[in-house]
């Protein structure tokens, strides 16, 4: 899997986050609907929330 | 099977048990087929990604607390934690890889979300959840 996913941070991320998203999505939710609104949310918000601390982090490399 | 049915066929404990071992199983027995296959999905892509990105099968080590902790969320794998410890190469990881966090992680969380399907499980099973 690692020669189809190449080493790319945000890729191993945005695949973590579909994971994620769609698991919880499932575990909560019964309604199809209900569970794609709660799969975009979730995904938004791990993606979204991720660059925003990988934005805020950029100043202190290490 | 209907979820009512199942409960009549089946202890708990059994489901609790097969749900932990095979991850998605327990869902698919009590009648939420599709559901448990796509949680099978879910678990067996997380776990793989792990491997493949040369994260760490956790072992409790003496004077490492946390490891204990991290070696009950990578047992929650069930029956693909002990397939991977048999067969891997590297059951420790490579901690040079520059994927080898990320492999963690997704262990971790692959164990930790099969911990989750088994306790929906048993609400299920007890009739707590519908």
């Amino acid at each position: 899997m690692i020669a189809i996913i190449p080493v790319d941070h945000f890729l191993i991320m945005t695949l973590y986050a579909v994971l994620v998203s769609a698991f919880f999505a499932l575990l909560w939710r019964e309604d199809r609907r209900e569970r794609w609104k709660l799969f975009g949310t979730l995904m938004a918000s791990l993606v979204l929330g991720g660059l925003a601390v990988a934005w805020l982090m950029y100043p202190f490399p290490r | 099977m209907s979820s009512e049915a199942a409960v009549r066929t089946r202890s708990p404990w059994v489901l609790l048990a097969l749900a932990w071992v095979v991850p998605g199983l327990g869902h698919y027995l009590l009648g939420r087929r599709r559901t448990g296959l796509a949680f099978a999905a879910i678990v067996v892509v997380t776990f793989l990604a792990g491997i493949s990105f040369q994260g760490r099968l956790y072992s409790v080590e003496p004077g490492q607390p946390l490891t204990i902790l991290a070696t009950f969320a990578v047992y929650g794998s069930g029956i693909l934690n002990v397939a991977a410890r048999l067969f891997s190469d590297n059951p420790g990881g490579a901690i040079l890889s520059p994927t080898y966090e990320y492999g963690c992680a997704y262990l971790l969380t692959a164990g930790l979300m099969n911990l989750l399907l088994v306790l929906d499980t048993w609400d299920i099973a007890t009739g707590k959840k519908r």
